[in-house]
Formats: structure tokens, C-alpha cells, sequence
């Protein structure tokens, strides 16, 4: 049985307002249900915007992009952004709570996925506690948690383990494993390449707005002979900064 | 519905989780209307209730001097202090070392000015009517003056005013012996009964506050302040509510919201909800401050207008006017920073013009005419036709419509600068 088609991407380019160059320029791209998709790149490449764009919180410059699911796709799609999206004033049971509501949840079964998430998050000791109290591996755990309470097919995290610590980290990626074999498609952004590798069935690596390899892990190591992901990543995006 | 539930809960929790935004929002309007309305009420006592302290030098000869202090004293409107060795020039620093506001300084020849003057009138008076034909009328006649000092701090018009009421003494004394003159040079030994049908006929001032009804009480500070820093209090949500938007713009939380299948007008709407709600907890706090505490600490109660029904409206139309512009703000700053600077300044602006801090009448006519363009003034307004004119619906059409484009055009420009930032 071949792969369906969870997100068709297009000819898809993004230019900012009064820049003078493209932030994405002619991505085309399939990304199949139940896949672990890694977008790749350095500082700047695009993939915020990629991400962005899929979410449907930019819109695009030109392109298309086509989801394989039918229905409303707010209602598919769980954002995990790098930044806190929650509200610290808050508890994670209100935050659950909130959240949960805009996804249309009713109270019965946020309240069930609530105390599920606290649990499998390991926040079920502060779950009372304002999250501005938290330090930073368990805000991400939050921040996690908020994406995957409505119980999305498509979840995309952007950068979902920056600054955390070994144990955080590991059970973030657990969780990640778990919702992708219960059949959640995974797209994810990171810089942790070795994490990455371990993680991902398909990466996709984009530099300065352009994709310049889209494949299995395992093809783009036998068709560059690369031993790893981050040879990889040296020997197609270079050494130079990308400060600018 | 739901959805709608959990979006009011959680801006509820986050108010009150802002305790600087709730300290500002109830905390300083409950410290200004106490602060503004004891002060406002020591002024206004001193005009109103206060009897005017004043200094008396009497240096008359006759008995006029002290006819005139007698009346003055029974006005009760004066407390007099008198000192009898004070000269003319005296008088001036001894009024202002004694902490008087006015000193009267009655001269030696006070009353045989007053007895020459009445003379000659009366005896011109016979004579134009025949009834005597005494031609050695004196002419030349020394009229020797009352000296009127003032403090500097006093006011023209105050000072004028109490001229004329001593004016107003003088001219009771003047009355009497001109009728006394009169009959004298008549023969008739006692005109008493005259002069008392003269003070008992006197035409009388009736005295009523101008109301649309009969059941106003009479305006007081009480009755400014409370409506007014009401207003003021519901427009310095500006701070919280702007600040709440403005942050959240600029948080992830926003860029999450913006994945949900959930409009961010529902947001903005709970919002402006809970802030609605938030306004008629401060209309409840600040009035049932006047009603209930200020008569315990010797300031004046706070009438409530008889019309319920309008005062109910004219509430909720403020306030939504207050979250309005509340919102306009948070929508229209990138920063929490910004929004904190446009909108305190704003307000303050606004309420500087709308009468808020100065009562409108005080101001000069061009800053009258520019008061207009204060939404505070609208809001005043309609509160001043219910608390000091006891005004009905049909009063505060004008009021209404003011109020009602100001919500409209505030919540127009918060829809279009989210719609061109594509937030909505």
C-alpha cells in the first residue's frame, strides 16, 4: 500500500514586507502520514517561516500547499512554537483548560486529557502552580502538553527541545515517539542533529530559503557518504555564519 | 458557548492576577475621590457654609458706625473681629497678620457724613414737593468714606460680592435715617412705624436650583467627584486591559491562538466583557463609598439620581466607552510600554478637558469648546443631567449619541488596524 500524502507543499515562496529577497523560494515538498519530518538549516534558512506558513499563521507569497485530511485543518494541526505559548499567569490545568475550549474540546474531555498529559508530563506535583514558577524544562513540557491536547494528527514543533535538560528532554521525545505510533505525523525543526538523526524518518534542508536536499535520513547518508546527519548538514550548508 | 465560558474565566484570572493593573484600576480612583472631594468640600465650604472672617476698625463719633457693624453681625454671614485702635494705615497689615480675609476701617466722621447726606437730600425732597421753603440747603458736603481692604488671595468677584452686600447694609442704614430726616423736618417725632413697614415690605428673592423635577438636592462636591472619578477610573483601564492586549500580541501564546479554529474576536469580546464587568465593580465601589462612608467622615452624602433606569444606561454605555478606547489603544501600540504612554496621557488629557479635575465652568469658553471633543466630558455630562438636574431618556439623547459613536469609531479602528496586521 503506498504512502498517503499527509501535506503537499507546492512551489511555495514567502518574501516578507519590504524585503528584497525571499524568506522561501519554490519549496516543493510531500510529507506522508505518520511520517517523523525533520526541517532542517541554519540560523535564518526559513524553516520558522516553512512551519509558519503550514500552520497557517503567515500566509504565503505563492504556492500552494495541500493537506491530505479532509475537515477543518485548525482542528488537525498542533503547534508547538519555540517560544512560550501559554499564559504563566496561569496554572497548566487553566492553560489545558483554555486552550483545550479553543479547540472546540468540552469539559468532560479536557478535563480527561488534562490528567493525562499531567501525568505522562510529569507535572501532576505542580499542577496547581502558576507557570511563571516553573523552570524552563518543565514550561516546555507545558508548552508541549497545550499543542497535543486536542489530539491533533499533524503536530508541528518548532525547535520543542532548546534549553531544556537531559530528563526533560527525554521525555519530551518519548511523548513525541508515542503520538507519532498512534499515528500523529511529526514536523519538527531543531538544531540538534544528533537528535535529529535519532529521531526523524525524513528530513527536509533548507538554506538560505531554498531546499537543497529533501529525502529518507538513511538516502541523503548513502547518496552524499556522510556517516552522520550534522557531515551532512556541513558538507550541504557550509561553515560560514549565517549572521546575517 | 463554552468556548466563550473558559475565554471570560481565564481573562478573569488574568486580571486578577494583575495586581498593579487592579491597584490602578480601583486603588487610586478610591484614594483621588477621597483626596479630590475633601478638598473640593473645604472650598466649598469656605464659599458656602463658612462665615467670612472680618476685622472692623470703627473709628466713628456717632452711633451709625455701629448701627452698620450691628447689621453686618446680624447677617450672620460675617465673623467680625473688632479693634477699635487700628488706624487707616494700620489696618492693611494688621488684616493680613491676623489671618483675616477683609478689614473695614468705618472713619471718624462716618456718621455726620451720613446725617449731612440724608439732610440734604431730605430737605431737597420737601422742597420739590412743596412742602418747605427753606432755601439754606448746604451743598457742600463732605463725604467721608468706608475703607474696604481685601487678601490678595480673594478672588474679584468674592470681594466684589461682599462689597456689595456691606453696600446692601449701608444702603439700610442710609434708608433709615433718610426717613428719619424726613419726618423731622415734618414735625412727626417718631417715623418709626415707617421704617418698619418699609424693612417688613421689602420685595423678596425666592432662591431654586434649576431642575428638570422638584426632588434635587443641592450640588456638592460629593455629587461632582463620585461621578467623575467613576469616569476617570473606568478610562485608566486603559493600562490594564491595553496592556493585557499589547502583551499578548507580542507572546507566543498569540501565535498559538492564531492555529486554533477560534476567532480572535471571541477573545477580544471576553475581554471587554470581563473589563464591562470590571467597570461596574468600580461604579459599585466608588458609589457605595459616597453613599455609605463619606456621610461617616463629615462629608456630604451622595444623592443617587431618582431616574434608575437611565442611570443604569448611562453606566454601561460609559464603560463600554472606557473598554472601547481601552482597546483601541492595546490594538493600536506594539509595546506594553507604548500603550502605557499614549494611554495615561490620553486620559490625562481627556480628563483635564472634561471637567474631571475642574469643573467645566471654571475653564474659559475656547477650552469649553474644546472640552467637546473629551469622551470623558459625554460621559459627565450624561452623569451631571441625572445627579444635578435629576434628567431623564430624553435629557441624555445628546449624551447617548455622543457616547455610542465614540464606541463605534473606537471599535472600527481596533477591527481594521487587526485586519491590516491580518491578527483577525
Amino acid at each position: 500500500m503506498p504512502p498517503q500524502i499527509c501535506i503537499d507543499i507546492k512551489n511555495l515562496s514567502k518574501r516578507y514586507k519590504n524585503a528584497n529577497y525571499n524568506s522561501l523560494d519554490n519549496i516543493n515538498l510531500s510529507i506522508n502520514t505518520g511520517d517523523k519530518f525533520g526541517v532542517l538549516g541554519p540560523n535564518g534558512a526559513g524553516k520558522t517561516t516553512l512551519i509558519s506558513i503550514i500552520c497557517k499563521i503567515l500566509p504565503s507569497t505563492s504556492g500552494s500547499i495541500h493537506f491530505g485530511h479532509k475537515g477543518n485543518i485548525k482542528q488537525q494541526i498542533g503547534f508547538v512554537p519555540q517560544d512560550y505559548a501559554f499564559y504563566p499567569q496561569l496554572t497548566p490545568i487553566q492553560n489545558f483548560e483554555y486552550f483545550g475550549a479553543l479547540y472546540n474540546l468540552d469539559k468532560k474531555t479536557i478535563k480527561a486529557r488534562t490528567n493525562n498529559l499531567l501525568s505522562v508530563l510529569g507535572l501532576e506535583k505542580v499542577s496547581s502552580q502558576k507557570i511563571n514558577t516553573f523552570s524552563g524544562g518543565m514550561k516546555r513540557r507545558v508548552n508541549l502538553g497545550i499543542g497535543i491536547i486536542h489530539q491533533p494528527t499533524i503536530l508541528l514543533l518548532d525547535e520543542p527541545t532548546v534549553g531544556v535538560d537531559v530528563q526533560s528532554k527525554h521525555a519530551i521525545m518519548k511523548l513525541l515517539d508515542e503520538l507519532n505510533q498512534n499515528g500523529t505525523t511529526i514536523i519538527y525543526t531543531s538544531h540538534h542533529l544528533a537528535e535529529a538523526e535519532e529521531f526523524c524518518n525524513s528530513i527536509i534542508l533548507i538554506d538560505h530559503g531554498k531546499m537543497i536536499a529533501s529525502d529518507s535520513i538513511e538516502n541523503l547518508l548513502i547518496k552524499h557518504q556522510s556517516k552522520d546527519l550534522q557531515s551532512l548538514f556541513i558538507q550541504l550548508t557550509g561553515t560560514e555564519y549565517r549572521d546575517v | 458557548m463554552y468556548k466563550f465560558i473558559i475565554s471570560i474565566k481565564k481573562e478573569f484570572l488574568i486580571l486578577l492576577n494583575d495586581k498593579v493593573g487592579l491597584s490602578l484600576m480601583f486603588g487610586l480612583p478610591i484614594a483621588l475621590v477621597f483626596l479630590m472631594t475633601i478638598i473640593q468640600d473645604s472650598a466649598y465650604k469656605i464659599i458656602n457654609e463658612n462665615s467670612v472672617e472680618i476685622l472692623i476698625s470703627n473709628q466713628d463719633k456717632g452711633t451709625l458706625g455701629e448701627k452698620l457693624i450691628k447689621l453686618i453681625e446680624d447677617s450672620k454671614a460675617f465673623d467680625i473681629e473688632t479693634d477699635n485702635s487700628l488706624n487707616k494705615e494700620n489696618t492693611n497689615s494688621e488684616l493680613l497678620k491676623r489671618d483675616k480675609l477683609i478689614a473695614l476701617y468705618i472713619p471718624e466722621n462716618f456718621s455726620k457724613s451720613m446725617e449731612n447726606k440724608a439732610e440734604l437730600v431730605s430737605k431737597k425732597m420737601l422742597q420739590d414737593l412743596g412742602l418747605s421753603n427753606n432755601a439754606t440747603t448746604n451743598n457742600k458736603q463732605v463725604n467721608v468714606g468706608i475703607i474696604f481692604f481685601h487678601d490678595p488671595v480673594l478672588q474679584d468677584n468674592y470681594a466684589n460680592s461682599i462689597m456689595s452686600l456691606i453696600y446692601t447694609f449701608l444702603g439700610s442704614v442710609e434708608q433709615t435715617l433718610m426717613v428719619e430726616k424726613v419726618y423731622n423736618q415734618m414735625g412727626i417725632d417718631n417715623p418709626k412705624s415707617l421704617e418698619k413697614t418699609i424693612l417688613k415690605n421689602k420685595i423678596e428673592i425666592k432662591k431654586i436650583v434649576a431642575t428638570t423635577t422638584h426632588n434635587v438636592p443641592n450640588p456638592n462636591s460629593t455629587q461632582h467627584n463620585i461621578p467623575a472619578w467613576t469616569i476617570f477610573a473606568m478610562f485608566f483601564m486603559v493600562l490594564s486591559l491595553g496592556s493585557n492586549i499589547t502583551q499578548e500580541k507580542n507572546s507566543g501564546s498569540f501565535t498559538r491562538l492564531k492555529t486554533t479554529p477560534t476567532h480572535y474576536s471571541l477573545i477580544l469580546i471576553s475581554k471587554m466583557l470581563v473589563y464591562i464587568i470590571a467597570a461596574l465593580l468600580q461604579v459599585v465601589v466608588i458609589f457605595s463609598i459616597g453613599k455609605l462612608i463619606f456621610p461617616l467622615i463629615g462629608l456630604p452624602d451622595l444623592n443617587l439620581p431618582s431616574n434608575i433606569g437611565a442611570f443604569i444606561v448611562i453606566i454601561l454605555l460609559s464603560s463600554m466607552a472606557a473598554v472601547s478606547y481601552a482597546v483601541m489603544i492595546g490594538s493600536i501600540a506594539n509595546t506594553p510600554e507604548q500603550n502605557n504612554g499614549i494611554g495615561s496621557i490620553s486620559i490625562m488629557i481627556f480628563a483635564a478637558l472634561g471637567g474631571i479635575w475642574v469643573p467645566l465652568f471654571a475653564l474659559p469658553d475656547y477650552m469649553i469648546f474644546i472640552s467637546n471633543l473629551s469622551p470623558m466630558r459625554w460621559c459627565l455630562d450624561g452623569f451631571y443631567i441625572l445627579f444635578l438636574s435629576d434628567g431623564g431618556f430624553i435629557d441624555l439623547i445628546r449624551a447617548f449619541i455622543s457616547i455610542i459613536l465614540f464606541i463605534i469609531a473606537c471599535q472600527l479602528i481596533t477591527f481594521g488596524k487587526l485586519k491590516h496586521e491580518k491578527l483577525i
